[in-house]
């Protein structure tokens, strides 16, 4: 069971960090807190891919000195996979940004209903009938 | 509401770790992701386009328009930002 375990650990580690962010938010109630499990659950997924183009013995994808590829060919295995970088710099831009737009929105939320608590929210909501 | 939450974290997690057995092992070189079209751009990168850095090949040359979208939204991101937190004038509505 521990080899088993061991043998894949990344995988698993991006499971429970995952399911932490999970949890966060949907089971908690403040809605910084939600935000935070949401950017937990956006970096697992980011690590995870990261995680697949890890080559064992490769080095960065970056060609160095003199291999510069003029009609060399070039050994795939000696670097990592390019392209889950490429798209999690893309993913990473976009978790920016909608960070910022739920961290602008939490402030107009704060300063209509003074509180960040979704069920007061909800409570002021039902009793002035908006 | 709690104990729903947790559940529900509990049975999506059993999910995804019942998945993870058929990914490939730690540092594969023969694992799906990087055995049909990386291969690809790491051997022709530095021919196609100059640039001895990969990433930063993919990202500007092959997938130029990919970025320029990228700019989009954090363009509109900041906009939006602008517009919700700006000073409202006064007799501007709520």
């Amino acid at each position: 069971m521990l080899d088993y375990v061991i043998s894949k650990y990344n995988f698993w580690i991006y499971v429970i960090l995952m399911m932490i962010g999970l949890y966060a938010m949907i089971g908690k109630r403040n809605l910084i807190k939600k935000l935070i499990g949401m950017n937990i659950f956006q970096s697992a997924v980011i690590l995870f891919y990261v995680s697949i183009s890890v080559k064992a013995g490769a080095t960065v994808p970056i060609l160095s000195g003199h291999s510069y590829g003029h009609g060399e060919l070039i050994e795939v295995a000696k670097y990592l996979n390019p392209l889950p970088h490429v798209l999690m710099l893309t993913a990473i831009v976009v978790s920016i940004a909608t960070t910022g737009v739920a961290l602008a929105t939490l402030i107009l939320i704060y300063r209509r209903y003074n509180t960040l608590e979704e069920d007061e929210i909800l409570k002021i909501r039902r009793d002035t009938g908006v | 509401m709690k104990l729903v939450a947790l559940i529900t974290v509990f049975m999506t997690g059993a999910l995804l770790i019942y998945g993870v057995e058929d990914m490939p092992g730690w540092g594969d070189p023969n694992s799906p992701a990087s055995s049909h079209v990386s291969p690809r751009y790491i051997q022709e990168a530095m021919e196609k386009t100059a640039t001895p850095n990969m990433v930063s090949a993919v990202l500007a040359d092959y997938r130029s328009y990919d970025t320029l979208g990228e700019t989009a939204v954090i363009f509109t991101a900041g906009i939006a930002c602008i517009l919700m937190l700006r000073k409202k004038r006064k007799g501007e509505g709520e």
